[in-house]
């Protein structure tokens, strides 16, 4: 594992309302490798979200330790942990989740200028960024003037403006047709494959799974398999 | 308080009642229907409780305003009138020589020889001793002197020498000890006198103590055997503020040299103190009759109890006008925070309601549910609200206590439970209104839109554009007003046509024509508009019977209420207006049948106008945006129409009240310009342009000199004025002359704020525009300074609401404090002192020829200290000018002295006087000319004036007449001794001159036409230049040995600078109170935002989340928050700065305004900065909380949360 971006040891995650006690991760150990393209699959429920949070530090673990690019991210403090996000993370959602209230442009520029890149440059970023998602022409449309395929691509486009170490993604297709989603997942393979972007996608759709290098099957909290190789 | 704008409160409480009644019963009728409705919305209100109780509190404040307005009026006029009954005790008239519109203490004339006769006293005791309504009637002699305590040097200059008769004064049971035991009248024999609690105070001098008088400069000693209370027979009626002295009246007689005659004659009806107004115009009746038959004695029943208790109850009623109308901008603002909490409550239930429309609930079922959960929070918002409302007037009485404490007025809390009553029951109604209309809003869904969260189209494009769309929306308007007006016409032929057939009974045949008329109208109704009949409608015949049952009985009511008020002037031939408001009997009836009218008629024209506006397809969503144009457009040129109405004609009770209206004119020009830009929108101009010109069209038309050049004369400055052009080419009456007054404030508040928001929400994109350009500035915050802008810009609504908000409070805050600022500068500038340091008031029974002798005499070091000493010599003549009447006035008789060392700025100078200097020049050489103070002016009836003058004496010109070119002298006949003068008013003073001067409220001549003609005058006053030291110290103790050295003289002294600063501090101690009164809108505001603030926490969870995990840091939430907050507060706080000043500044420049003053306008930037800084730092602190909560959400549950 001398290669490896991140790698996780004795992860667990317990959910305690007082009234009920959940044990989402149950001791989860894994590593990822930098540039591969993994998918988490398994049902509803098993913790293939919520690993997901905890491996890119938007979620605190109960125990164990998540190691990414050679730092246990949960002993860093917030501010350092969210501009490690905004410099070497990118995250794509099933629900796009973007900022309605900005434009296609500045929705991608965001992650730019939080990290303190000048607004110059972080316009140039965007708008390149979004050429390579194919979106050039849509730079000024906000969020609701859109297509699902159009949003899903404006997230990726924000996801790699950074030029991130690591992409998560969560479901990213779960909200597209199937043509959609195929082109939307070409994409993430295509940057994959040319940028060396590592991605680590949560999904529930094997069609996913069967393009991606590796795939990791949950069930209850805990790593019940892993498949090597396309088609999973 | 008995009532309120001239209405009965009782009446106002009843109509107020029906009200609450209805929103009672509509929360009933829902209950008693649909439970599960009221359970939904009870349940939602326990959902989030910070929320929750800041809703609380935004209802609460409408009512909180009123319910204090009404408390501190009740204290104000309860207090006054609790003095008056305890200064007044049983006196309840006062009869004394007729003075002619001048009075002195207890209503007496002020000249020394204006006595009634013994004759007439004796004459008026025998006629009325056997009156069963009347117990005593006493004479009384009366002086002014000056009284010392020579044991302590203290003293009083102007105590009240008051004569009375022991034997009829005692039946007035007018000589009580502080603690109210009575005092026997016969024990005042020779010298033995009661002096009063106040004097005692004054001079320290206690039962047992020699005390001395002095008249005609005569030392006269007196025993004081025993302190009485200050009442209208032991002080003349001066309400303790000089204190007395009671002596027997032939004692006094003798001291003051009185042989015969009294000043005043007391007389008391039965039944004490109190309770004895029933009988005040009935025995007041018969006195004047009496002295109508005794037209030698030249007496007048000057004061009666009833009066002064009727003044001072005005007094309270004023209080709580002037509060409510301040509170007007509070209240105002707290309706758009209810509508605003509605707005969010819907947008965050979108989804939910969808779903409920979707599983099968009625728009209806949502209405309903929303008004359960609005009175929900109103019921108990409305009560805290009122009795916190108390509190506050609490607060304000113990402010306003210390200022009446000056006065002489003792503030006692009170309330009366109707003011109380109507304080909860407007809270609950306007509350219950505005969530009527935004639940209808609200409920008003498209389903997929509201499940999928969808963006609803830009309302005010009509889905179906077209000018035949438009042409079908105005027609049906028309259609509809022409339907209301031919129903009214209809009414009214009905209610003659019973009156004059003799079905006047009320009986079967006045039902059974009603339900005639009923079955008409309906039928007219259909077949007029039978396209708006909804399907379904009128298929079920209990619908059918139901519908005709309402009318009819509708109509019953109003054909009773026109029939009361057509009667007179049928039956009596006598051309009068029909006048419902009539009597509160009327008023009454009305209001009691409104409810009923509302039903019946209401709902039928309201429902017609539903179906006008809005397409018959009801789902498919179709808004009309035209329609509601249309209809502002027909409302606006009503609106300017009615103002152009000439006197109260046939029609005058509906518009008889906005006739020669500014707020009506000006009010519906604004709503037609707003209505051109809706249409603009409707047929494709974007909405940006359209409200943009519109916006900036109204700022400019109301801050511009443009509207109040009305005030002068509107035909000629309404070129410009489109609506006048259109009125113009149809040949319908223009306005001639437009009145505006204290409501102007609160329309053009209204009106401006709203243009402003306007403008600013259509265009703050460009803000942001350039926030991008120099987006390097901002450094590291500069992507929350971009979400805090965006955000608002795209909830316009909600920001507009809060804007519009935090700019209507902070607008009127700044007019008023820089109206005050500016005012206060003016009346209480330099100019005030007239350019003069100390004021000497010669007391009239020991007058004083020379000053400076009198001073030297009393070893006084006149040439060290005194500058120069100006003579005024006062004296009361009756004068008349023009056409009017004689009355007496004040003549000032000015010495060269004090002709050279004065500063008298004139407002006005005739023909031929082409400098001050030349008008004072000519007062000094010609005997036959004259100048007066600013207040002889004729006031006209308008904004910043009053009511015109009756009964004083006052020029036939106004200051707009004498502005407006040059004028010759105006004469003035003046009565002498030996026939009558006239002099020529050539000059009117600045009216800055009288700020603080009261003696300079007169006529002015030079001293010879005084000395000469009206026998040497009452009294003198000196105006003395202080030496040296002319600062306000040096003048305090240049006026105190001036005092102290002629203290057995009586004369008073005052420092000016003094006096100014005195008047200064209880003027800003007022301004204070009612800037902190008005200031209340601010918490609205304040609330507006923390709801806007909490609730976008939640709104925006997830997209906090994904905030927080694209690496915003938490301080970078919280900044982004707090910064969106920080930009509605500052633009809203910007947008009133801004208008109010600007408008300030237009009053203040304006002569129609500040009544021909000139100010130089300055900005109070300390008050000014105070309001921004409290305004702006109280939201930053509201906001700081939901701020803070955004920052710590978790962004992985942040981004699972729906």
């Amino acid at each position: 594992m001398a290669d490896s971006i991140i790698e996780v040891s004795g992860l667990t995650k317990v959910y305690d309302t007082g009234v009920v006690r959940v044990e989402a991760l149950r001791g989860v150990d894994m590593a990822v490798e930098r540039g591969e393209m993994v998918a988490i699959m398994g049902p509803s429920g098993c913790g293939k979200t919520t690993l997901l949070n905890c491996l890119s530090g938007i979620d605190e673990p109960t125990e164990g330790h998540v190691i990414v690019e050679g730092t246990d991210i949960n002993t860093l403090d917030d501010d350092t942990k969210t501009a490690y996000r905004a410099q070497r993370m990118g995250f794509i959602f099933q629900f796009y989740n973007l900022l309605p209230v900005l434009s296609a442009v500045e929705n991608v520029e965001l992650p730019l200028l939080v990290s303190g890149t000048s607004p110059g440059e972080s316009r140039e970023r965007a708008l390149a960024s979004l050429e390579r998602v194919g979106l050039t022409e849509w730079n000024e449309h906000r969020p609701a003037q859109l297509s699902g395929g159009q949003r899903q691509r404006v997230t990726i486009a924000r996801a790699l403006v950074n030029d991130p170490a690591i992409v998560w993604a969560d479901e990213p297709t779960g909200d597209l047709d199937s043509q959609t989603a195929d082109e939307v997942m070409s994409l993430m393979q295509e940057l994959n494959e040319q940028q060396g972007h590592t991605f680590l996608i949560v999904s529930h759709d094997a069609g996913i799974a069967a393009r991606c290098d590796r795939t990791i099957y949950m069930r209850d909290g805990v790593i019940e398999r892993e498949q090597v190789g396309a088609g999973g | 308080m008995d009532s309120l704008f001239g209405i009965p409160l009782t009446s106002i409480l009843v109509g107020l009642v029906a009200m609450l009644a209805v929103a009672f019963g509509s929360l009933g009728w829902v209950a008693w229907r649909s439970p599960l409705l009221v359970r939904m919305g009870l349940r939602n209100v326990r959902r989030r409780k910070s929320q929750t109780s800041l809703i609380v509190i935004g209802l609460m404040l409408s009512t909180l305003i009123i319910s204090a307005a009404f408390a501190t009026g009740d204290t104000v006029g309860y207090s006054i009138t609790n003095t008056i009954y305890a200064s007044f005790e049983e006196v309840d008239f006062i009869i004394g020589r007729d003075s002619g519109g001048i009075s002195g203490p207890a209503g007496a004339s002020p000249i020394a020889d204006d006595l009634l006769s013994d004759e007439f006293l004796a004459d008026l005791q025998a006629e009325f001793a056997d009156d069963p309504e009347i117990d005593a009637i006493s004479g009384v002699v009366l002086k002014t002197l000056p009284a010392v305590n020579e044991q302590r040097r203290l003293s009083e200059p102007n105590a009240q020498f008051v004569g009375i008769d022991p034997v009829t004064a005692a039946d007035f049971n007018g000589l009580n000890d502080p603690d109210g035991n009575p005092l026997p009248a016969d024990a005042l024999t020779g010298n033995r006198v009661y002096i009063t609690v106040r004097l005692s105070d004054d001079i320290e001098a206690e039962a047992g103590d020699m005390i001395a008088v002095f008249f005609d400069n005569q030392r006269v000693e007196l025993e004081v055997i025993e302190i009485v209370r200050d009442t209208s027979l032991t002080d003349a009626g001066s309400n303790g503020l000089t204190g007395g002295i009671a002596i027997n009246i032939e004692s006094a007689r003798e001291i003051v040299d009185i042989p015969e005659g009294v000043a005043f004659i007391a007389v008391s009806s039965l039944g004490g103190i109190r309770g004895t107004l029933d009988l005040s115009d009935g025995i007041q009746d018969r006195l004047e009759a009496f002295i109508d038959l005794h037209p030698e004695a030249e007496a007048d029943v000057v004061l009666t109890k009833k009066q002064i208790v009727a003044i001072g109850e005005l007094i309270g009623s004023i209080f709580v006008t002037f509060f409510l109308v301040f509170g007007l901008f509070s209240i105002a603002a707290g309706i758009m925070l209810i509508f605003l909490i509605f707005i969010m409550l819907a947008a965050e239930r979108r989804a939910e309601m969808g779903m409920a429309r979707a599983v099968g609930m009625k728009r209806m079922h949502l209405t309903q549910s929303f008004l359960a959960e609005g009175m929900a929070y109103n019921i108990g918002s409305a009560a805290i609200g009122a009795l916190l409302g108390l509190a506050v007037a609490g607060a304000l009485i113990a402010v306003m206590g210390r200022i009446f404490d000056d006065f002489g007025l003792s503030i006692t809390f009170h309330f009366n439970w109707q003011g109380f009553a109507i304080a909860y029951s407007l809270g609950v109604v306007l509350t219950f209104i505005t969530v009527v209309f935004s639940a209808w809003r609200a409920a008003n869904l498209n389903i997929v839109r509201a499940i999928r969260d969808l963006p609803e189209p830009q309302p005010l494009v009509g889905a179906d554009r077209t000018a035949g769309r438009l042409a079908l929306a105005a027609a049906s308007v028309l259609l509809t007003m022409t339907w209301i007006v031919v129903l009214i016409v209809f009414w009214i032929v009905v209610g003659v046509i019973l009156l004059t057939v003799g079905l006047q009974t009320r009986g079967a045949g006045l039902i059974a024509l009603a339900a005639l008329a009923a079955w008409i109208i309906y039928g007219m109704r259909e077949a007029a508009e039978p396209s708006l009949a909804p399907a379904g409608r009128g298929q079920s015949i209990a619908h059918f019977i139901r519908r005709r049952v309402l009318t009819a009985a509708g109509l019953i009511a109003v054909i009773r209420l026109v029939s009361r008020s057509v009667r007179n002037p049928l039956l009596r031939g006598r051309d009068r207006a029909i006048d419902l408001r009539d009597g509160g009997g009327r008023v009454a009836s009305m209001i009691a049948f409104a409810p009923l009218l509302v039903f019946a008629g209401g709902g039928r024209i309201s429902w017609a106008f539903w179906g006008l506006l809005r397409s018959r397809d009801w789902a498919a969503r179709h808004r009309n945006s035209g329609g509601w144009a249309v209809l502002m457009i027909v409302l606006g040129m009503l609106l300017v129409y009615m103002s152009g109405w000439q006197s109260a004609d046939a029609l005058g009770p509906v518009g008889g009240w906005m006739q020669q209206k500014m707020f009506a004119y000006a009010g519906g020009t604004t709503l037609a310009v707003l209505a051109v830009a809706m249409l603009a929108v409707y047929f494709g101009a974007g909405s940006r342009l359209a409200f943009t010109i519109a916006g900036l069209a109204l700022v400019w038309y109301w801050l511009l000199p443009l509207p109040f050049s009305l005030f002068a004369d509107v035909t000629e400055s309404r070129g410009l004025d489109p609506i006048h052009g259109v009125f113009r080419v149809l040949g319908l009456p223009v306005p001639q002359e437009l009145n505006g007054n204290i409501e102007m404030f609160f329309v053009s508040g209204i009106c401006i704020t709203a243009a402003a928001t306007l403008v600013i929400i259509f265009n703050a994109e460009v803000v942001l525009r350039v926030l991008n350009l120099f987006g390097r500035a901002f450094g590291g915050i500069a992507p929350a300074v971009r979400t805090a802008i965006a955000y608002p810009l795209a909830a316009k609504t909600r920001t507009g609401l809060t804007l519009a908000m935090f700019g209507l409070v902070v607008f009127s805050l700044v007019v008023m404090a820089t109206l005050n600022f500016n005012f206060t500068q003016l009346f209480l500038s330099d100019d005030a002192t007239a350019g003069f340091d100390v004021v000497v008031d010669a007391n009239p029974s020991n007058r004083i020829p020379d000053l400076r002798t009198a001073l030297t005499e009393g070893g006084y070091d006149v040439y060290a200290n005194i500058g120069g000493v100006g003579t005024m010599v006062t004296a009361y003549p009756q004068m008349k000018a023009g056409d009017d009447d004689f009355h007496r006035f004040r003549v000032q008789g000015l010495d060269d002295s004090f002709l050279r060392l004065a500063k008298f700025p004139l407002q006005f100078r005739a023909n031929g006087y082409d400098s001050d200097e030349a008008v004072l020049q000519a007062l000094r050489d010609d005997p036959t000319v004259a100048i007066v103070d600013a207040g002889r002016l004729h006031i006209e009836d308008g904004f910043g004036g009053g009511p015109p003058g009756e009964g004083r004496f006052e020029l036939p010109v106004s200051a707009n007449d004498l502005r407006e070119g040059p004028w010759d002298p105006i004469p003035v006949t003046m009565r002498t001794d030996d026939g009558e003068i006239t002099v020529q008013v050539i000059g009117v003073l600045e009216p800055q001159v009288t700020g603080v001067l009261l003696q300079l409220f007169a006529l002015f001549t030079g001293r010879e036409v005084v000395d000469s003609t009206l026998g040497g005058g009452e009294t003198e006053t000196y105006l003395i230049s202080a030496g040296d030291d002319d600062s306000k110290s040096g003048s305090v103790r240049l006026a105190h040995d001036i005092e102290s050295t002629l203290l057995e003289r009586g004369v008073q002294a005052k420092s000016i600078i003094e006096q100014i600063d005195v008047q200064a501090s209880q003027s800003r101690a007022f301004q204070l109170l009612f800037e902190s009164f008005m200031g209340l809108g601010l918490i609205v505001g304040i609330a507006a935002l923390g709801v806007i603030a909490f609730r976008t926490v939640v709104e925006r969870r997830q997209q906090i989340g994904v905030l927080r995990a694209i690496g915003y840091s938490r301080r970078l939430v919280q900044l982004s928050f707090f910064m969106e907050s920080s930009f509605i507060a500052i633009t809203g706080v910007g947008m009133g700065l801004v208008l109010g000043l600007a408008l300030s500044y237009n009053l203040l420049t304006s002569p129609e305004f500040t009544d021909g003053a000139e100010i130089q306008f300055e900005v109070p930037w300390i008050r000014v900065g105070v309001i921004a800084a409290v305004a702006y730092g109280a939201s930053a602190l509201m906001t700081l909380i939901p701020a803070r909560s955004a920052s710590k959400i978790v962004p992985a549950e942040a981004l699972r949360y729906e």
